[in-house]
């Protein structure tokens, strides 16, 4: 194993089944399963047995049932309360997208003591949640296409504006719809990124400062207490950011849905 | 060996033993194709699944038992209203019941005084005969008694006259006398 005091060390990609890497329009992908792709995996894996342990049709739930229930009715809510009726329609993909980096924010905090890559946190590398944001967006193009066909592009250019201000408001308004994935991206990036960085780096302090005598011990339970407080947080954030993921997508579906309002 | 580039924590060694081409590990694009290639299968995977085969039971186990409440309380609602209306059909029965048995002890009562005034009348008719009766019997006994008397005056005043005149008064003079 690495160094395990290297706070960037936990977002190293390793191989763990070697597969043969292809040529798709010149670019090499290594297809091997990595400790990312692996945990992306798992987190999949969970989900999937999860809600077939909870899609009971039990009329009074168990424990599992209402917590996968709760699960199903916060999304749902979100989505009837930003798209409204219409919102049935993309919940699958809503959800799909929250409880995907759901587990895959909560595994790295939950499964970091296994040392493996049960705790690799994927949402932490910038490929998959630039992937994630994409896929939002483009299935946002793809939705605003295909319900408004060439009216799509009203989207762009938001009525009732007087006509010169169109050519300062279109540019604008194309800007933030291209940097939506960006931000979706980084958002959810930068926060998993850095809790996890903050919190090996306290981590690191409780060894560091416990091995220098009195004055340090002292330092050290400071910086134990922290990294018991910062934990508490990261796992409120790893629920928040994936909450905030599925808000944004709904909020991002809304305004191709309901174009005519906009 | 790779710990060149790691800035503020350079001092720790960080024997990679993949590639590192320094700074973040997020930014060593090499990797970036496997990810993004196994995520869009990934996800793919996971949207097929959930929006095909769980999510549909977890709302349909919601809705049936929205379903569920909804015609539980219906059904409580109903019978709720139902048990009202028998409520109030008994009570409007016990009232018809009352107001029958008091026209009925009414009746009763009206029925006993007219008997019982209607039997009075009987007695005190009897009576007043009886009375009548009695008063004509009295009548008749005191009738007698005065003729008794006239014949006693008569006979009396005969033998005063006789004993006075010497002679017996006739029959017709007495009576005229005594008229």
């Amino acid at each position: 194993m690495a160094a395990p005091t290297d706070p960037m060390h936990q977002f190293q990609i390793q191989k763990i089944v070697e597969l043969p890497t292809v040529n798709v329009f010149g670019q090499a992908i290594d297809l091997s399963i990595t400790n990312s792709v692996a945990a992306m995996l798992l987190a999949a894996f969970l989900i999937i047995t999860f809600y077939t342990l909870a899609a009971k049709r039990a009329v009074v739930p168990g424990r599992l049932q209402t917590v996968g229930e709760m699960l199903y009715g916060l999304v749902d809510g979100l989505a009837e309360s930003i798209i409204g009726h219409d919102g049935k329609k993309y919940l699958p993909f809503i959800f799909t997208i929250f409880a995907f980096v759901l587990f895959c924010n909560l595994q790295g905090m939950l499964f970091g003591w296994s040392g493996t890559f049960a705790g690799f946190t994927a949402t932490s590398q910038l490929a998959v949640t630039l992937t994630l944001g994409l896929l939002v967006i483009l299935t946002v193009v793809a939705v605003g296409v295909v319900k408004n066909g060439f009216k799509f592009f009203k989207l762009f250019a938001p009525s009732g504006v007087p006509w010169p201000l169109y050519f300062l408001l279109v540019p604008i308004e194309i800007l933030s719809f291209l940097i939506r994935p960006v931000t979706l991206a980084l958002r959810l990036f930068g926060n998993m990124l850095g809790g996890h960085v903050v919190l090996k780096i306290f981590a690191g302090f409780v060894i560091a400062l416990g091995s220098i005598g009195l004055v340090g011990l002292l330092g050290s339970v400071v910086a134990l207490l922290s990294v018991t407080a910062l934990t508490a947080l990261e796992f409120m954030v790893a629920f928040l950011q994936a909450f905030v993921f599925a808000v944004l997508t709904c909020v991002y579906l809304n305004d191709v849905v309901h174009l005519d309002s906009h | 060996m790779a710990t060149e580039h790691h800035g503020t924590v350079e001092t720790t060694e960080a024997p990679h033993g993949q590639e590192s081409s320094g700074g973040l590990p997020q930014l060593q694009f090499q990797h970036w194709g496997g990810q993004i290639v196994w995520l869009l299968l990934i996800f793919a995977v996971l949207y097929a699944v959930l929006s095909k085969v769980l999510l549909p039971k977890v709302s349909g186990a919601i809705e049936e038992r929205g379903a569920k409440i909804a015609g539980d309380i219906a059904d409580a609602r109903r019978l709720k209203d139902e048990a009202e209306v028998q409520a109030r059909a008994a009570a409007a029965e016990v009232a018809e019941a009352r107001a029958k048995a008091q026209k009925t002890a009414a009746d009763a009562k009206a029925k006993a005084s007219a008997e019982a005034a209607e039997r009075q009348a009987k007695e005190e008719a009897v009576l007043a005969e009886k009375l009548s009766a009695a008063e004509a019997r009295i009548q008749v006994a005191r009738d007698e008694a005065m003729g008794h008397v006239r014949a006693v005056a008569s006979e009396t005043a005969g033998a005063i006259v006789e004993k006075l005149t010497g002679k017996a008064a006739s029959a017709a003079e007495l009576k005229a006398s005594l008229a």
